[in-house]
């Protein structure tokens, strides 16, 4: 579809995920051994037809910059339109922290007001999906909606006093909105995609940020759904699905992709999923290699054992090392005779010779950044 | 006028590669897959891009819809530029009728025009027939240092078989005196690798000579060099040392791909100062399953295990199903090897799929090929040496 940007907003809390979002954005997060968040959400809407992707960028956002380089790998660096990397910025109004949503997109008005496209879809960036908003897009036009907001019934998305939980009734009309309940009332989580118009956007960032209002579900779409001044329909994604929130969600999704029918739904031939190439070479297995129920990305050398594990780019993992429900970034080393079960190493980790490391498989041991252990 | 170039790179890629069999059927011998997750034209290319040569002209004639469209933009090798980049170069209509490339020397001469918009000093003249990592450029500098009218990239080969290759007999100061195609008697074991760097104002001067030589087949080794060496123009040798290996025949194609599995790797591809590049599908990493076994092998993104896999290159979105036996094989991309088949010593070709309990291939003797798209049938078998394509008919 022509008619569609995209806005990603990439500012969510990120305590829970520890070590991991200490240098950098949800968004930017390594996953499933060769992608970071941002590429499903990006090439959902490249899919979808979107050609001009806006992502307001908050905290950490050098990796974030770095991974999207001039968005080619995306098909989106063209000529006047194309990927917009949208920092924070000083003005007299805006002291560079955004407060909420509205705050980030009352800043990028310009981005917004300069774009030619009618519609928008605005995401965040802690939800994995492989959606065709596209479909959303014409449901919306169908619907006569102001705004549309996707959700979803997989319950493994809820979580207490964190996200927004719909209402919606039979005609798919949004009737009680509820944002970080104690305990969710509604079966419907709202999936962060919002789509309406781009001129409706503008305006309700304009005159909700005069209006001092600094969050656009909690401000604004509650108020519409209140006193009924907005049409506010809901849309079901059927689709898989992942809230990133935590180290244990985090660890979660990588092991769910192991299983063969989850991975073929969000890996699909119809949609693909664009990320930066390393060019490296294909993975070499040494002739004591044994590899289990695993996914292992090129650039890897695999002389020991790995059992039911993610391995990134370019990991090594010496004969009689022995790695089992692991999730191992980029580079990182685990040498022989080492033992790791139940850790996520994060980038260039190296793990020593003869060291054991066993984590509860409900609380995974995080290796920071460029560790030796 | 475009912006001036040292030097352009032009790269014959026009041939049929008949040796290839099945495999260049459809496709010409440079777009033909290799080592995983590259195709033979990579290693030039990104020879070009390495050694900061960036405009290169691809010349094309043989079946180029798979090649050009491989080619695209450039941007995997970087050579999508303002200044330069990558040209696909096919023949053309003239108003005098319509030619084909008659030979690697005419090829060239009809793409005069094409090299003069840059005015290079100096032109690369490649092939896409080897795999090999080469400093294009360090060859530029022995060229412009020597301050030679040719310079002739040459490899030292075993004495048994120098007869066998165009030899280049030097002396002491690496100064070519002689060439000799096939010598009976090798005076020498410099074999020349088919890799030239010429000063483009004498090699513009021989093209145009050789075109209005009625007698001649047009061909660089046959005809350029040898009159270029009788007119005692400067010819030196640049010693090149590495790999570099043929891949223009099945045999030497499985060969080369099974170069990458033994240790140390004879060729670096893990050299982050040396990348191939390759233009990527975008598919996510390789799944090995449960109660898979693989071992002693080289495996890319979008590949899923189920099977055994033994010494052997699994290409992007291979299948390997459960109880199926892959050994000392190259699966192309997309291919599927179903349940329970056995694949020994074998070329499977691009989405090829060998159904349940077929036999491809045996544990010795010549190797095996399924062609592109091509399907075996349940419980049917290939002996080695065969080659399947749609002309093929199965034993009942």
């Amino acid at each position: 579809m022509k008619n569609i940007m995209g806005v990603i907003y990439t500012g969510e809390s990120d305590e829970r995920l520890r070590d991991l979002s200490q240098t950098r954005a949800i968004a930017a997060l390594p996953v499933a051994g060769r992608y970071r968040i941002i590429d499903f959400l990006v090439s959902s809407m490249v899919n979808s037809g979107a050609k001009n992707i806006g992502i307001i960028m908050q905290k950490n956002y050098h990796s974030l910059m770095d991974h999207l380089g001039s968005g080619k790998e995306w098909d989106i660096h063209g000529k006047n339109e194309g990927l917009h990397v949208l920092p924070p910025f000083l003005t007299r109004e805006n002291v560079g922290v955004y407060t909420g949503t509205l705050d980030a997109l009352r800043s990028n008005i310009p981005f917004l007001s300069r774009s030619k496209q009618e519609y928008v879809v605005l995401s965040g960036s802690d939800i994995i999906y492989n959606a065709k908003l596209d479909e959303f897009v014409h449901a919306h036009i169908a619907s006569n909606a102001d705004i549309t907001m996707v959700y979803t019934k997989n319950p493994g998305m809820i979580r207490d006093e964190y996200g927004t939980y719909l209402k919606v009734d039979e005609d798919g009309k949004v009737t009680d909105i509820e944002t970080q309940p104690t305990h969710p009332h509604y079966e419907n989580t709202f999936m962060e995609v919002f789509i309406m118009k781009r001129e409706l956007l503008c305006e309700l960032a304009d005159s909700g940020v005069a209006h001092g209002n600094h969050h656009l579900t909690r401000d604004i779409l509650l108020k519409g759904v209140t006193e009924n001044s907005m049409r506010i329909m809901g849309q079901e994604y059927t689709g898989p699905c992942w809230r990133i929130d935590s180290v244990q969600s985090y660890f979660q999704f990588n092991m769910d992709i192991l299983d063969t029918p989850t991975r073929k739904s969000l890996f699909n031939n119809e949609s693909p999923i664009y990320t930066k190439v390393r060019d490296e070479m294909p993975v070499t297995y040494g002739d004591k290699a044994k590899v289990m129920n695993s996914l292992i990305s090129d650039g890897c050398v695999i002389e020991g054992t790995v059992e039911n594990s993610i391995l990134f780019r370019g990991v090594r993992v010496a004969p009689d090392a022995h790695i089992k429900n692991c999730v191992i970034m980029q580079d990182g080393q685990v040498h022989s005779g080492a033992y790791i079960e139940n850790c996520i190493l994060d980038k260039q980790a190296i793990i020593k010779r003869n060291s054991r490391l066993i984590g509860p498989s409900s609380y995974p041991i995080v290796i920071g950044k460029n560790v030796v252990i | 006028m475009l912006k001036k170039k040292t030097c352009v790179a032009m790269l014959l890629a026009g041939g049929q590669g008949s040796r290839l069999g099945v495999l260049t059927k459809n496709v010409a011998k440079p777009a033909v897959p290799f080592g995983g997750k590259y195709r033979i034209i990579d290693f030039p290319l990104s020879n070009c891009t390495n050694s900061g040569i960036d405009t290169v002209g691809v010349l094309t004639q043989y079946q180029p819809l798979e090649l050009n469209s491989y080619i695209g933009s450039g941007a995997p090798w970087d050579l999508d530029l303002t200044n330069g980049g990558v040209f696909v170069l096919p023949p053309y209509q003239r108003i005098k009728g319509t030619d084909w490339y008659r030979g690697t020397a005419n090829a060239i001469y009809q793409n005069i025009a094409f090299i003069e918009q840059f005015s290079p000093d100096y032109v690369l003249i490649l092939s896409g027939d080897h795999i090999y990592k080469m400093d294009y450029n360090a060859m530029l500098d022995h060229h412009i240092r020597t301050g030679a009218d040719a310079t002739i990239a040459v490899r030292e080969v075993p004495w048994e078989e120098a007869s066998r290759f165009g030899i280049m007999n030097t002396d002491s100061e690496g100064t070519i005196v002689e060439f000799e195609e096939k010598p009976k008697n090798p005076k020498s074991n410099k074999a020349s690798m088919g890799i030239y760097i010429f000063t483009w104002e004498k090699l513009r001067k021989y093209l145009i000579d050789d075109e209005a030589d009625k007698k001649s087949s047009n061909d660089f080794g046959k005809n350029i060099i040898p009159s270029m060496l009788n007119d005692q123009q400067k010819m030196v040798a640049y010693d090149f040392e590495g790999y570099w290996k043929d891949v223009g025949t099945i045999n030497s194609l499985w060969e080369a791909n099974m170069d990458l599995l033994s240790t140390p790797l004879p060729i670096d591809l893990h050299d982050k100062k040396w990348r191939i590049y390759a233009r990527n599908p975008g598919l996510p990493p390789h799944f090995i399953a449960d109660g898979a076994t693989v071992c002693d092998s080289l495996i890319t993104e979008g590949a899923e295990v189920y099977g055994n896999v033994k010494h052997s290159i699994l290409f992007s979105g291979v299948t390997v199903e459960e109880g199926a036996e892959v050994k000392d094989s190259v699966i192309m991309p997309g291919a599927v090897i179903k349940r329970g088949a056995v694949v020994r010593r074998a070329i499977i070709a691009e989405n090829a799929v060998i159904m349940p309990g077929a036999i491809v291939g045996e544990s010795e003797g010549d190797i095996a090929v399924v062609g592109p798209n091509m399907t075996v049938p349940a419980g049917a078998s290939v002996k080695a040496g065969v080659q399947v394509d749609e002309e093929f008919s199965f034993e009942a």
